[in-house]
């Protein structure tokens, strides 16, 4: 049990007084202990994004993007609200020696240039809309499809470690768990799409079906992969299993155990770009197709989750490659040295590195999706069943051959609190030559395949010089 | 098979690699502030709008001393945005003494211009309406000297006031008063309230100058039609001349006496 487990235990005994707690105060526990600082953490990193978003668009296409809207209106209304008790000047002296201490004036100044209050404005502006619902829509499915897009998005993370210490369930099958619970998402478009009534949304629907269960299986697989490499389901033992107390604590992580590992990191993060429905892949909501797609007649909040749920998603794709492959939570140099700080300050750092890797995934995203232009729907599925699922079977093999004959697995190192597993043992000759072999024959194809069949498009001859 | 299976992913490997160089080089440059978004965009509330081209329809602009109040303009609009009024002086020759567009309601569609037979409307390319400039309630009376004329509430208050009497019933003070915020020329008013008149020595002022123009062009009319009166016969002579001795050889013997004549005559 984590230890924010034994603080749900506390505090439900807490709120339970004397004997044994109840299931209501085990569930006001959970909530007060799990659910809200959740969402008090994801529900501002996914909104965020947004803006994270259009700032990296507007810089791809040489844009300037959003840079009028700032924070000083909200603080504004802020100081409003909280003195509301006082007169009018009284508030505005105080909001005015508020902006007056040092750094403020400058923060308000980034935060306009960042457009940080557009936040706001759009959360005002979602709330003020109106609440349609169609005529020909399946009312109860129609509502409540947006919450299970929200809870198929959210789920997964109870499982995802953020810290050492703050890991919110450490299930055995916590792997499984997170890709079960984000296919619920596929429930969620679905039923927005039929609940609407609208030919589009259904269209979208169907496509978002297709498009997420195919690509379940090579995230699946990738996901198998690492679990055949690490020997547990666990994700907090799989971040366990990438420690190295090494000063160069990188090399202990998965993504740098075989070539086939990280075959499957790609494979499981373009899955992920697929199943978060995002350009190259957003069959099912292809505007210039489809107008809107699942989410056409969806106005409001309602639309808010699913643009929410979507923005969490791309996050869990990303917590899923960083905790699966760059370590997790662990910071890629010095690690023995950091789980020897104090509690809190460890807590506070590998919350820190793990929000970056986050982001990076966050950010290459972002980047695929203001550089690729949609796929067809033949193309989508081609490159899900030709080429991702092949990969990854080949990948298995590849890293099943690579333990065999590594020789079997000894005890790994002790982690924290974390006890000591199996894990494969390969030694410095065996992880190079597990490298060198598969590295040699790719190449050895690569050329080979070029040359029987490689023939550069002129544009791209023109852009890489020469070429193959 | 399997080979071309490689070169598949090996091509689409290389070109999405290529693609993502591609943005990323914009990513960068702009990040460091040296890409198109700096060096393109302008920032239009801050900086300086520039005119969009030549042939930009922007606010329009009546030239009250050529107008000649003849409703074509009204009647070609598709928004009712024009008022106007028209006076006679003592030649009993109208003039404009008022002409309000309400810009509110002006649409930009140009088709007054078109119809307008004196070419006294026209489109300028300015373009920007400031409420912080023009009051406080989207009034939009000047002209294009009087762009910073600003309304204060009372102002606002008096030119409503003002803009409700008629006008022979404004006493001097109003009229002075109005005359150094809206245009008193009559030119170019635009505003929901617009108040374009002429003030009595502008008046004068202006049917002086019309007098000597209409002078000047009943002068050059007269010489223009004397001058057509002169080709016209002189034409006329010249198709004669033309004629005869076309037609002459064939009827009878052309005596040389009629050619000479024209000849000198021409």
């Amino acid at each position: 049990m984590s230890d924010l487990g034994y603080a749900v235990d506390a505090l439900a005994q807490w709120l339970a007084g004397s004997g044994k707690p109840g299931w209501f105060a085990v569930l006001l526990a959970a909530i007060t202990v799990w659910v809200l600082p959740m969402l008090l953490v994801i529900f501002p990193i996914a909104s965020l994004g947004q803006i994270f978003e259009r700032k990296i668009a507007a810089a791809i296409q040489r844009r300037v993007g959003p840079n009028s809207v700032g924070l000083d209106g909200p603080l504004r209304f802020a100081f409003r609200m909280l003195l509301c008790f006082l007169p009018r000047t009284t508030q505005d002296k105080a909001f005015a020696t508020f902006t007056n201490l040092p750094g403020i004036r400058q923060f308000l100044r980034i935060a306009k240039s960042l457009g940080l209050g557009q936040l706001a404005a759009d959360g005002v502006k979602m709330l003020g809309k109106e609440d349609l619902i169609p005529a020909g829509a399946d009312g109860i499915v129609f509502r409540l499809a947006p919450y299970l897009a929200l809870t198929g998005a959210f789920l997964p993370f109870c499982v995802v470690p953020f810290a050492h210490h703050l890991v919110m369930l450490e299930v055995p099958v916590g792997a499984l768990y997170a890709i079960a619970a984000s296919g619920v998402t596929v429930m969620a478009l679905k039923m927005a799409g039929w609940g609407s009534g609208s030919k589009w949304s259904m269209l979208g629907g169907m496509r978002a079906v297709a498009q997420l269960v195919s690509y379940e299986i090579p995230v699946g697989l990738a996901v198998a992969g690492v679990v055949l490499w690490c020997g547990t389901m666990d994700l907090h033992a799989i971040v366990g299993q990438q420690y190295h107390s090494g000063v160069f604590s990188l090399l202990g992580w998965n993504l740098l155990q075989s070539p086939f590992l990280l075959l499957l990191a790609c494979v499981l993060f373009f899955g992920g770009l697929a199943e978060c429905q995002r350009t190259p892949f957003d069959m099912a909501e292809a505007e210039s197709e489809l107008v809107s797609g699942f989410n056409i007649e969806y106005s409001g909040l309602r639309w808010g989750m699913f643009a929410m749920a979507e923005y969490t998603e791309m996050l869990l794709v990303g917590s899923l490659v960083a905790t699966l492959f760059l370590g997790g939570y662990q910071s890629p140099i010095g690690e023995q040295w950091l789980v020897s700080l104090p509690v809190a300050i460890e807590t506070l750092l590998h919350i820190t590195i793990f929000i970056l890797k986050v982001l990076a995934s966050f950010l290459l995203m972002m980047w695929i999706r203001w550089t690729l232009p949609r796929f067809r729907v033949d193309q989508v599925m081609r490159l899900c069943w030709l080429t991702l699922v092949p990969l990854c079977l080949l990948s298995l093999l590849g890293i099943a051959v690579t333990m065999l004959a590594g020789g079997g697995a000894e005890m790994g190192e002790a982690y924290g609190r974390l006890p000591a597993r199996l894990q494969p043992q390969l030694g410095t000759t065996g992880h190079l030559l597990g490298w060198a072999i598969p590295l040699a024959i790719g190449i050895v194809v690569v050329r080979i395949a070029r040359k029987r069949h490689g023939q550069v498009h002129p544009a791209l001859q023109r852009l890489t010089g020469g070429g193959a | 098979m399997i080979l071309e299976w490689v070169n598949d992913i090996c091509e689409g490997v290389q070109a999405f690699v290529t693609g993502l160089r591609t943005t990323g080089h914009f990513l960068v440059e702009n990040l460091r502030n040296e890409g198109g978004a700096t060096a393109i965009t302008r920032q239009y509330p801050q900086q300086p709008a520039e005119v969009v081209g030549d042939r930009q329809r922007g606010h329009l602009f009546n030239k009250a001393e050529i107008c000649i109040v003849c409703f074509a303009c009204d009647k070609a609009c598709p928004v009712d945005c024009f008022k106007m009024e028209m006076e006679r002086n003592e030649d009993n020759k109208p003039h404009c003494s008022r002409f309000d567009i309400d810009l509110s309601k002006c649409i930009y569609c140009g088709l007054c211009v078109r119809a307008c037979p004196t070419d006294s409307l026209s489109m300028t390319q300015a373009f920007e309406l400031d409420p912080k400039i023009d009051g406080a309630r989207f009034l939009f009376n000047r002209n294009s000297e009087q762009l910073d004329v600003h309304f204060d509430e009372d102002d606002m208050q008096r030119l409503h006031r003002l803009s409700a009497m008629p006008r022979a019933e404004l006493s001097a003070e109003d009229r002075d008063w109005l005359a150094a915020r809206v245009d008193s020329r009559g030119q170019h008013l635009i505003g929901m309230y617009g108040l374009g008149f002429y003030a009595p020595e502008e008046k004068a002022r202006v049917d002086e100058e019309r007098e000597v123009k209409k002078k000047a062009k009943d002068a050059a009319a007269a010489k223009a039609k004397a001058a057509a009166a002169a080709a016209a016969a002189a034409a006329a002579a010249a198709a004669a001349a033309a004629v005869t001795p076309a037609v002459t050889p064939a009827v009878i013997v052309a005596p040389s006496q009629p050619l000479k004549d024209d000849g000198g005559g021409a």
